[in-house]
């Protein structure tokens, strides 16, 4: 298994993903810098 | 976060099965404001529809985010009235991480989904006397304890 997150970086594309899969959102917002 | 939690093998493993994971920037145009975010990190469970079910801020170890996001999606369930769901999200969180800090409101919402389903008042009593001996100083026992008088 690869030793990362894949994470999406667009809420609509994730929120749409959740829907194909039946899963809820874990959403981040994070500190960049 | 990335340092400690997100390279965590559990951490992973548990995502992938279970969320969606998005990450944003804390400005993030419009959502930030939208989800009137304030502070890093922000962590909010939302359902298939982008609906907010549950939110932390600040930082968690592993053997804490796990069991925050079975609460999230515990109280998913809950709120979407989907009952059984929500009992064994919960119940599962329970059974693997009985002492975490998301472990007494996971007893909370575990008898009241119980109660909503049955009409039972029984689970919401033993979830005070379970959240008063395992939880004594949890906000969640004081939130509970009317419901000794059942």
């Amino acid at each position: 298994m690869e030793r990362k997150i894949e994470w999406e970086t667009n809420l609509s594309a994730a929120i749409s993903r959740a829907q194909g899969e039946s899963k809820p959102v874990l959403l981040d917002f994070h500190n960049p810098n | 976060m990335d340092a400690v939690t997100y390279p965590n093998l559990d951490v992973i493993q548990f995502i992938r099965g279970h969320v969606v994971p998005v990450r944003l920037p804390f400005d993030a145009k419009p959502e930030a404001d939208n989800f009137n975010v304030k502070w890093t990190p922000t962590l909010i469970i939302l359902d298939h529809n982008g609906g907010e079910h549950h939110r932390t801020t600040g930082f968690l170890a592993p053997e804490e985010l796990v069991p925050m996001i079975s609460l999230g999606i515990g109280k998913t369930h809950f709120e979407r009235e989907e009952f059984t769901r929500a009992i064994t999200s919960l119940d599962t969180l329970l059974k693997d991480y009985p002492r975490s800090d998301s472990a007494p409101e996971a007893i909370y919402y575990g008898a009241v989904s119980r109660y909503k389903s049955t009409h039972n008042p029984q689970p919401l009593k033993e979830a005070y006397e379970k959240l008063r001996a395992e939880h004594p100083s949890s906000e969640w026992t004081k939130r509970a304890a009317p419901y000794r008088l059942l």
